[in-house]
């Protein structure tokens, strides 16, 4: 029987559930840190990532509906940010969508899962499935400590290189910009509610298992993107990109 | 190691020499106070005045500056947006709320509500 791990203890095996699956070390985020890539995989990118993200108010809605009233503290993280994704500022979406367009594609095509990989499609159902069928507390560390908490060790790689490589503006990489400081913050909140209220072994142990599985399955998702696009460029997909100017 | 002091909640938080790390994070993390709101660099609730140690927190970029204008040249950052890579002391006021801004937000909220007949 797994006895009860101590807030710290927890902590500890927390970060370590996700190291040797970042996310920041796929093929396809170190090429990006590299300056390896190109504009059109750029594209490629935001037209998944967009499948990925996209929904992340939705996710988080399903949690915010299964996390109890005597988690305040828990249900206003998440309705804050589920705030912040979509009405706080320029919509989260929309600034994916600014980038997008400064790679060359257009927002029908980001919009269109017909231009996602089989491996996002995954992501996205599993991210479903998790905040649906979850506990709240293993559901967010799922979501928000497996794969959010993730978001400002890989943009602060990528960001830089966006405008001294590539030449972008502020402007067009501001997804990058907000999400590398915001993220800090609801990874940090998302690591708080799960050491608060996964008072079971039993929950810290499924809370452990899906953070591993969260981080897979962004390694796993970012990989493709690289298998995809860049290793064969030649794969076929249902709405081949569109020749850029 | 470098040393973060909240002169406010009289806390102070060591961090591994070389690291960067984000100010409002290392305070939720410790329990140190800072009060906050959003972590997007909109609200302003977190801003904090840099009583020593400005030189080892990273420039301002363009979210901060927009947000704080002229306090940026009163030793206001925002926590949020603030990375540390040395000692830095730093004081706030533990009643302040949002800084009253313009935000797309509310003008879109108007734009939606107020442009509509109120039918009921």
């Amino acid at each position: 029987m797994t006895e009860l791990l101590s807030q710290p203890e927890f902590r500890l095996a927390l970060e370590n559930a996700i190291k040797g699956r970042e996310a920041k070390n796929a093929s396809f985020s170190l090429a990006w840190a590299n300056g390896e890539l190109t504009r059109e995989h750029f594209a490629r990118w935001a037209e998944n990532h967009y499948h990925y993200v996209g929904p992340f108010s939705d996710y988080l809605a399903y949690i915010y509906a299964n996390t109890p009233e005597s988690a305040r503290g828990a249900k206003d993280f998440l309705l804050q940010n589920m705030y912040e994704e979509e009405l706080s500022d320029v919509r989260h979406t929309d600034l994916l969508i600014r980038f997008a367009e400064a790679c060359g594609t257009t927002r029908e095509r980001v919009v269109d899962i017909e231009n996602a990989t089989a491996v996002t499609r995954g992501l996205q159902g599993w991210c479903y499935a998790i905040a649906m069928r979850e506990h709240f507390v293993t559901a967010t560390a799922a979501l928000v400590v497996g794969l959010e908490s993730q978001v400002p060790s890989i943009y602060r790689r990528q960001y830089p290189v966006l405008l001294e490589k590539y030449g972008f503006t502020e402007d067009e990489t501001e997804f990058f910009d907000l999400h590398i400081t915001a993220d800090e913050i609801h990874g940090e909140r998302g690591y708080q509610i799960v050491l608060e209220h996964a008072t079971t072994p039993q929950l810290q142990q499924r809370c452990l298992q899906l953070v591993g599985h969260g981080a897979e399955a962004r390694f796993s998702y970012t990989k493709a993107l690289y298998d995809t696009y860049v290793m064969k460029p030649d794969t076929p997909v249902a709405n081949p990109e569109p020749a850029l100017a | 190691m470098p040393t973060i002091r909240f002169t406010t909640s009289d806390r102070e938080v060591t961090f591994p020499d070389g690291d960067e790390v984000n100010l409002l994070r290392v305070a939720i993390r410790n329990d140190c106070g800072i009060p906050f709101k959003c972590a997007s660099g909109n609200c302003g609730t977190d801003r904090v005045r840099v009583e020593a140690g400005s030189e080892h927190c990273v420039p301002p970029r363009r979210r901060e500056r927009d947000r704080l204008g002229d306090l940026l040249g009163h030793g206001y950052r925002l926590a949020c947006q603030t990375y540390v890579v040395g000692d830095v002391t730093v004081a706030w006021d533990p009643d302040q709320t949002e800084m009253e801004l313009g935000s797309r937000a509310i003008d879109r909220l108007k734009q939606v509500w107020l442009t509509r007949e109120d039918t009921a």
